[in-house]
């Protein structure tokens, strides 16, 4: 019984209907600004926006292709910089209030380029030796950055204008946010999809079966790089100042991939789900362990990892692979006649 | 090779090294349109590796491979499968976690497809041509289930579908009847058979040395990496030489 209401809402969400219900949510998530909320509020909805993003572009290279990406981050951070430094030093960009979009898809750009450039030697490397190969690439971008002073501002960092707009903001990480999940439920479906899948749960044996696997890995690391750009140069324009140690931190990493584990890897609705079940646990349960939260975070992920690899959409009514899923799937038998 | 019928899958002193170790050792051979050929010898012997050679899964230190008469030798794997060349594999490489219809669905054709094709879900053909062919190996009541839950004969069987869905010339079979049971085992004679009828070619490897006397019309027996015999299935059993490796001088 349960089984079959869980088969009947993964169809569900592979489907239109799926998408159906995502627009549908988007669209109350509009008119929430209507009904009378502060500016705080609607700061904090863009930083939930933001974290369903980068949740999500985590989940296409880390969850749906299988290479686990441990650097994600070092494309938020060039994503931030690319702004910093176009809105501060470029002569081109028409005002500070309008430069800024202008500045974003060259913020993204920028990340999927650099993708490109390191995932060829990168992507190569199989298992923790792409994960260390990535940590190591986000730590040796945070000191280029700190080396490289006249563009970046070195240690001191940079100070972009202060333009705020929480409507504004609000609106535009709610469209992206749209976006984003429409473009991995369009993925999930598509052949493209199915081939990276097939690349996460045998690499070679997709090679020898036609499939162009180094082309479509490189492709899923340049789309998920090019949104977590994005996310990071709105992020440096929204927090209007940035500087190596608060853009390139590791925590930023861990959490996509947290929120992505939680949520289910390779899913579409695991990781926004995640997103928001690590944002309200890190709100309201955290925010009363201040100074142990770090270690509340990390508590968390072992629990994680031992007990719900598959994330809360992974233990669906057949899977018995995790010992949660194990336990429910036992309980229900009980239940079932 | 006489006259001008071009082999389709042809090795000219074909040799691939492991460090000091020599394990396909300047070995010629042939395989014609439409012909069920065998590949025999003890274990060690370099038949797996030389079948990763002419799919392209090993580098190739020497010698050179032809398929349809273009050089493959240093080509992509991906690329030699788009050309017509299907393998399945002794340790059995399945799509685990899924479904045994996906998994048929992303090893179709790829060859002569735009790259936005692959933007949009598989296409109706591509869906039937899967069915079709769960429903020839009789597997179809599995299309729903992980690939990981079937047991070890049904994924041979669907390593084999999956390797027929881009409808290749030929199929390179690495050690297909290996724990599969005898009446799946004549199953999969039959689905040669009518495969080879419509004009596959086949390159098999076994120790199932009845499989290799009911279904091929050449042999060839490798021992320690080099070619040691070659002739129909009966010369090759008769050949001391093949005998003597196989249960020693």
């Amino acid at each position: 019984m349960m089984a079959r209401v869980w088969d009947r809402l993964a169809r569900l969400g592979q489907g239109w209907g799926g998408l159906g219900l995502w627009w549908l949510l988007l669209a109350v998530l509009a008119l929430y600004p209507y009904i009378g909320v502060t500016h705080l509020t609607l700061f904090l909805g863009s930083q939930v926006f933001v974290l369903v993003i980068l949740a999500s572009n985590w989940n296409l290279i880390g969850g749906m292709t299988g290479y686990v990406d441990f650097g994600h981050a070092v494309f938020f951070g060039i994503g931030a910089y690319v702004m910093g430094i176009l809105v501060t030093k470029s002569p081109l960009l028409i005002s500070p209030e309008w430069g800024f979009l202008q500045a974003l898809p060259v913020s993204g750009a920028a990340a999927a380029v650099f993708a490109l450039l390191i995932g060829l030697p990168t992507l190569r490397l199989k298992g923790p030796y792409f994960s260390i190969a990535m940590l190591g690439t986000f730590v040796a971008m945070r000191e280029i950055v700190r080396v490289l002073r006249p563009l970046t501002g070195g240690g001191v960092g940079l100070n972009l204008p202060p333009v705020l707009n929480r409507l504004g903001d609000y609106y535009l990480m709610l469209v992206l946010m749209g976006l984003v999940v429409s473009v991995m439920w369009w993925i999930r479906r598509s052949e493209f999809g199915q081939s990276l899948i097939a690349i996460r749960e045998d690499e070679i044996g997709a090679e020898m079966r036609g499939i162009n696997t180094t082309l479509h890995k490189i492709l899923a690391f340049m789309i998920a790089a090019f949104f977590t750009g994005v996310v990071g140069g709105f992020w440096a324009w929204q927090n209007t100042f940035i500087d190596p140690d608060v853009v390139f931190i590791e925590t930023r990493t861990v959490e996509m991939v947290m929120m992505s584990m939680l949520g289910g890897l390779g899913t579409v609705w695991g990781p926004p789900l995640g997103a928001v079940v690590i944002y309200v646990l890190q709100t309201v349960v955290w925010g009363r362990l201040f100074g142990i939260h770090l270690l509340a975070l990390g508590i968390l992920m072992v629990l994680l990892v031992l007990f719900l690899p598959e994330g809360i959409l992974g233990m669906s009514g057949r899977g018995g692979s995790t010992s949660l899923g194990r336990l429910l799937g036992r309980i229900r038998k009980r239940a079932e006649p | 090779m006489t006259g001008d019928d071009r082999p389709l899958l042809e090795g000219r002193g074909l040799t691939k090294r492991f460090g000091g170790l020599t394990a396909v050792n300047q070995v010629d051979f042939a395989v014609q349109p439409g012909e069920i050929v065998g590949l025999i010898g003890p274990n060690g012997s370099g038949k797996t590796t030389l079948f990763d050679c002419l799919s392209r899964l090993q580098r190739i230190d020497g010698g050179r491979v032809l398929f349809k008469g273009t050089d493959i030798t240093r080509a992509s794997p991906h690329r030699v499968a788009r050309m017509g060349l299907s393998r399945t594999f002794q340790v059995i490489r399945v799509y685990r976690k899924m479904k045994v219809l996906d998994n048929m669905l992303v090893s179709r054709r790829w060859r002569g497809d735009s790259y936005l094709r692959v933007m949009r879900p598989s296409s109706a053909e591509t869906v039937c041509r899967a069915r079709e062919l769960l429903e020839f190996l009789r597997i179809a009541p599995l299309a729903d289930e992980p690939a990981g839950h079937l047991s070890g004969g049904q994924r041979r069987l669907l390593e084999i579908g999956m390797a027929l869905m881009p409808n290749p010339d030929i199929l390179l079979l690495d050690e297909a009847t290996s724990g599969v049971n005898p009446t799946l085992i004549e199953t999969i004679k039959d689905h040669i058979r009518t495969l080879n009828g419509q004009g596959k070619a086949f390159l098999l490897i076994e120790h199932n040395i009845n499989f290799i006397a009911d279904l091929c019309t050449r042999v060839y027996a490798l021992n320690h990496g080099e070619t040691m015999a070659e002739g129909t299935p009966r010369e090759i059993m008769e050949n001391e030489a093949v005998i003597d490796a196989y249960f020693g001088a």
